[in-house]
């Protein structure tokens, strides 16, 4: 079979695809070494291909990056410690140089010539050094600053993502609880997953408690409140799991000393809505 | 200055503000021997650059969004740990990393727990990926060399499936389908080139 035949029966597709067997495989391998023509074929068809997988590719999902990036990482920290080992081969390969008194005379006007250069470097460089350096300072604060908020702000888009998630899910029974009489304005949402029976609470709008007192969340069941579980203030408008409730025909929340009373205080009620 | 010694940053924000910053290109040997220096950096290029590419390849294999995500974390992490084992007289670096990307999404496919996970599936289901708000399942028929099946016969689109997107290599394709093994492979490489026609 001469080249061109061999270029195009399909080999080279079939190579670069990975579906050539052991022995296609390595009878085109020896080809491509042995012939300019075939190794350009393949590189034609290779770049076609990663064109094309670029061109149709799928965004994968945005969080696996930094969890990919994370394993890096600790690879990273594993292999930095032996980049500063010199090898013992290198080190004795270094040439020897035999010199004349001639030399020396050069050398030594060398030197001086070199010695005043190098002591305006010296002053020159340092000077940059140390503007660098204040550079190098600031830039770092502004960085770990950004970091963070960064951090901050993923955390919140995470949260975000989570409560959208809940509310997108047909098996979650959301119940507005919007403010009784005393407390118009007043909002919270609760999310009940009707397969797991947890809740959680979204409070929308709700005064901060006082010292020494907290939200509790109740269920009413068969006419009675049952205690739902403690709003935690700290986790904001985020969603809280609270406890698990099997049945309920409303929800309710009432403002408690802090730690939660076994039943609620009356006039302390907030918010109330019907499932 | 290593950027794993700054202190109390992580490094996943810094890599990403840092090449938003910097815009960095590397050539392919660049990359590679960056790669092979364990630049962290050139890393992050490398993921920016052929992760949508490598997942538009996992996924019609896979055919599910959290095997595929598996999968290409696998292989990202496979591509650093291994990039000592690319040789580049043999192909590209994208050609090696496609075929790392294929066997492990094939692997993923034999898996025994992987074949019992899909039977058990609920029929819709949300995934919680970021923004993603798609079900497991994807329409993977319009993705990568998938769609361009369609334009095959289906004698030949049957021999693609099961040898690409399948893994069965050509003698078990023969005995599958019936036919001469010399057959199995004229039908595959013709169809090969006919695929290649239709790309872009």
């Amino acid at each position: 079979m001469n080249i061109k035949e061999y270029i195009s029966s399909g080999i080279v597709e079939t190579y670069v695809l990975g579906l050539a067997s052991g022995e296609e495989a390595e009878e085109f391998e020896r080809m491509c070494g042995a012939h300019a023509e075939v190794r350009n074929a393949r590189e034609l068809f290779e770049q076609q291909l990663e064109r094309n997988a670029i061109a149709v590719g799928v965004q994968p999902p945005r969080k696996l990056k930094s969890l990919i990036l994370s394993e890096i990482e600790i690879d990273v920290q594993k292999h930095a410690p032996n980049k500063l080992i010199i090898e013992p081969e290198k080190l004795e390969k270094i040439p020897v140089i035999r010199l004349t008194p001639a030399f020396w005379k050069y050398a030594a006007a060398a030197s001086i010539i070199l010695l005043v250069a190098s002591t305006i470097l010296n002053f020159y460089f340092f000077n940059q050094y140390k503007k660098t350096n204040d550079l190098y300072s600031q830039l770092l604060i502004s960085h770990n600053q950004l970091a963070s908020e960064f951090k901050i702000m993923q955390s919140k888009a995470d949260n975000y993502a989570s409560a959208m998630d809940m509310a997108n899910d047909s098996n979650m029974a959301v119940v507005k609880l919007p403010g009784v009489t005393e407390h118009p304005g007043n909002r919270a949402t609760v999310y009940w997953d009707k397969r797991s029976k947890d809740v959680y609470l979204m409070v929308n709008n709700l005064p901060a408690p006082p010292a020494g007192k907290q939200y509790q969340l109740w269920a009413i069941v068969n006419g009675q409140p049952v205690d739902a579980g403690m709003v935690d203030w700290e986790l904001g408008n985020m969603k809280t799991p609270i406890k698990n409730v099997f049945s309920a025909e409303a929800f309710a929340i009432t403002l408690e000393k802090a730690g939660g009373s076994p039943t609620p205080t009356p006039n302390a009620m907030y918010v109330f809505g019907n499932t | 200055m290593r950027l794993s010694t700054l202190p109390e940053t992580n490094f996943a924000i810094l890599s990403k503000i840092i090449s938003l910053v910097a815009n960095i290109t590397y050539s392919e040997g660049e990359l590679v021997s960056l790669l092979q220096s364990r630049d962290a950096l050139a890393f992050n290029y490398l993921y920016d650059h052929y992760a949508t590419a490598l997942y538009g390849v996992i996924l019609p294999i896979v055919n599910e969004t959290e095997g595929a995500n598996d999968v290409l974390q696998e292989v990202f992490l496979n591509i650093w740990r291994r990039i000592e084992t690319y040789d580049p007289s043999k192909g590209r670096l994208f050609t090696w990393m496609l075929n790392i990307a294929r066997n492990a999404s094939i692997d993923l496919l034999r898996s025994k727990s992987f074949q019992n996970s899909r039977k058990n599936q609920p029929l819709s289901e949300t995934v919680d990926w970021g923004n993603n708000y798609y079900v497991s399942q994807p329409d993977t028929a319009t993705i990568g060399l998938h769609k361009l099946l369609e334009k095959l016969k289906e004698e030949q689109r049957v021999l693609i499936d099961l040898a690409y997107f399948k893994g069965y290599t050509h003698e078990e394709i023969a005995e599958i389908e019936g036919l001469p093994l010399g057959t199995v492979k004229t039908r595959i490489r013709n169809a090969l080139i006919q695929l290649r026609n239709f790309m872009k």
